[in-house]
């Protein structure tokens, strides 16, 4: 098996312990950081998300293979960012929980799930309310922004909520998506509210937003 | 009555070192409250608390004592005190609660499913009023009303139509006076809701151990008024609670008696329901299911645990599927579950109605639940035994060979078998050529009947203004 293979299979099989060694053993062989990541760590994430969208792999050992993931981009990070290496994030996308909805754990594996497909990701954290949102888009004029929500209770918050983006002009120039996703939250709903996309899940938001971005 | 107790219920034994676990578990790791004024109330009543990082932790002495202040009884009254509801109930039975807060309504009128509205609530409050094993309503979330005071909206309604006790779930912090407004306004004031609460709340802790402003302000608000609380959990093993479904039976029940003792803290006799709602997280898809096989197991460990631990009021969902239509998956969860729970000794079951892990119901759904309740009421009482229910001087002058089809006592209780009125017996070749009528085309000729019936409104005209009045202050105040 190949180094690059051997790196995907890792990611795979979820080797926290042994990917940082690994990937500096590819590094010591001679291939650089831009390859290990595009054609061996990122190879193993396509396999994960195949998997998991086949019901063959369970959220657990996608999180894992996430983790393993985070522990790779420690090391190649510091070499990516040096320039001479030009990889590119894939995009940028900022993370909310809505007003009045204090839970974070879908919104979490979903953080995850972008940061190990290769997303810039900008977490603004739980009960935000639309202005913040807004604010916060101002700030860090991400590519896209996710709204969650776990309660049917918030759902309307979510509304509101890009409400106040369109309201606020942020997207009258078509580049900025808003994608939802969250327990109650349905297909239907995100047309109702005018969200550009819906995630059914985590890996599904990031194979969405992969296809908006490219498209 | 003496509950059966199935082999996944916790032997005494292992309900013993469960109760010891929860102890030990709220001694020494405690929970973390955002309500200063409970927390302060808390330190003062003899818990351990750290400023800093608001944890509370409930020596045992403490917890004991206040678990020990929580009624044993509790009146759920209704606007027609014919519906009052008195838990325990004398007969050994259970009460049946409508499900909560969907969104989602599979419409009978056109088969259709769409957003809930407000005319939705008004249906339902209803088909409650007409269903005689339906004892208390909740209301679902409409969706064409302001979205900040949503629940003031849906209570007006449910105030209106709805002739038996309601729970009421706020949406948020600030509605919360308004509710208990729309309630005093219903029941004649402050006081009459107090002696005669026509409303009771429902309020949670944030699993795992967390606990927010707007629940711990319901228990205050409630201890004020002297309205029950259902104090509520809602795990989800494997996401916010252990994956191994005794872990979150110990997580569900301590984060119960932790709302309880609040309001015993707060005010020693107020009427509180343990109500624990298990869900299981689908590993494979990240959906929490509730009446997934672990789920169904860890709501009828939880009952039962709680119950025989502690003897009070336990209430937990009694109804609802994973199915997200009223198929034969939904009928199956919910028969299995009801079952289960009953058994275990559940006082209220809730979540009748609900489908698509309580995100949606259905009116049908609700009227084919009435039967369930009916058929499941009478499978927990049991059969009595007596020479009368033996038949035993007919047993005695039996002739060998003969039918009991023509004796007195066969006369005298052959109107006793449970029946549903949504259930089908007939034979394939009956069925056929009577137009293959199943169970959920009865429901509707059920519905059409309850629909076509006299629905006047609740209230007097003045009160009706008062609420009017009440609901439009809200949507000014709260911003809409």
């Amino acid at each position: 098996m190949s180094i690059l293979n051997e790196l995907a299979k890792s990611i795979e099989e979820g080797k926290l312990q042994e990917i940082k060694e690994q990937v500096s053993h590819a590094l010591a062989e001679g291939l650089s950081a831009e390859e290990i990541l595009e054609k061996g760590l990122m190879q193993g994430m396509d396999v994960v998300g195949k998997r998991f969208a086949a019901e063959d792999m369970f959220i657990p050992e996608v999180m894992l293979s996430a983790r393993t993931m985070h522990e790779a981009l420690l090391v190649l990070r510091p070499l990516l960012e040096q320039g001479d290496q030009n990889v590119k994030m894939k995009g940028k996308v900022l993370l909310g929980t809505v007003e009045g909805d204090i839970h974070d754990i879908g919104k979490s594996l979903v953080e995850m799930m972008f940061v190990a497909n290769g997303f810039e990701v900008v977490d603004i954290g739980e009960n935000i309310s639309p202005q913040a949102f807004v604010d916060a888009i101002k700030e860090h004029k991400p590519d896209v922004v996710g709204l969650s929500a776990l309660l049917t209770t918030t759902m309307p918050a979510m509304a509101r909520t890009v409400e106040a983006i369109s309201a606020a002009g942020l997207r009258d120039d078509g580049r900025l998506k808003v994608i939802v996703g969250g327990a109650p939250v349905t297909e239907e709903f995100a047309r109702e509210i005018n969200a550009d996309y819906y995630g059914e899940n985590a890996l599904d938001g990031v194979e969405v937003v992969k296809q908006a971005l490219a498209g | 009555m003496t509950y059966m107790t199935p082999k996944f219920v916790f032997s005494p034994a292992e309900q013993a070192v469960l109760k010891e676990k929860l102890f030990t578990l709220l001694e020494q790791k405690g929970v973390r409250m955002d309500h200063a004024a409970v927390v302060e109330i808390l330190a003062g009543a003899g818990a351990n608390v750290d400023g800093a990082t608001k944890m509370v932790r409930f020596p045992r002495k403490l917890l004991e004592d206040l678990i020990g202040k929580i009624p044993k009884q509790v009146l759920l009254a209704a606007r027609d005190p014919r519906f009052d509801l008195e838990i325990p109930r004398a007969d050994g039975g259970f009460y049946v609660r409508t499900g909560t807060g969907a969104p989602g309504f599979l419409d009978p009128e056109d088969g259709e499913y769409h957003r809930t509205r407000i005319r939705d609530v008004a249906t339902w409050a209803k088909l409650v009023g007409s269903l005689d094993h339906i004892n208390f309503c909740a209301f679902p979330s409409p969706v064409d009303v302001p979205g900040k005071t949503a629940d003031i909206h849906a209570l007006r309604e449910m105030l209106t139509y709805c002739p038996k006790h309601i729970w009421i779930q706020p949406y948020s912090g600030e509605s919360i006076p308004y509710l208990f407004q729309l309630a005093e306004l219903a029941a004649g004031g402050a006081a009459e809701l107090g002696k005669r609460p026509l409303v009771s709340f429902i309020t949670c802790s944030l699993t795992p151990l967390d606990y927010k402003y707007m629940d711990l302000e319901v228990i205050v608000q409630a201890c004020r008024r002297g309205v029950p609380i259902h104090a509520c959990s809602l795990p989800s093993a494997g996401g916010t609670a252990p994956v191994t479904m005794a872990g979150t039976v110990l997580l569900a029940a301590a984060e119960v008696m932790v709302l309880l003792a609040v309001a015993q803290a707060i005010q020693p006799g107020t009427p509180g329901i343990a109500t624990p709602l298990i869900f299981s997280m689908d590993m494979l898809t990240g959906r929490s299911l509730q009446s997934s096989t672990e789920a169904i197991q860890g709501a009828a460990a939880a009952v039962n645990f709680i119950k025989t631990s502690f003897d009070i009021p336990v209430h937990t969902y009694g109804y609802g599927a994973d199915s997200p239509d009223i198929d034969g998956q939904a009928q199956s969860e919910r028969s299995l579950l009801s079952l289960m729970v009953a058994l275990a000794g559940s006082d209220i079951l809730g979540g009748a109605g609900q489908v698509e892990v309580a995100t949606a119901i259905s009116p049908l759904q609700l009227i084919v639940d009435n039967d369930l309740a009916g058929m499941v009421q009478q499978l927990r009482a049991g059969l009595s035994l007596s020479d009368e229910t033996l038949a035993w001087n007919d047993l005695l002058n039996l002739q060998p060979g003969g039918h009991f089809l023509n004796n007195d006592h066969t006369l005298m209780h052959c109107r006793s078998a449970f029946k549903g009125r949504t259930f089908v017996r007939q034979s394939r070749e009956t069925w056929l050529k009577k137009g293959q009528v199943d169970f959920l085309a009865k429901a509707k000729d059920i519905y059409d009947e309850i629909m076509a019936g006299e629905h006047a409104g609740l209230i007097s005209q003045e009160v009706g203004q008062e609420m009017a009045g009440l609901v439009q202050t809200a949507d000014r105040q709260l911003g809409v």
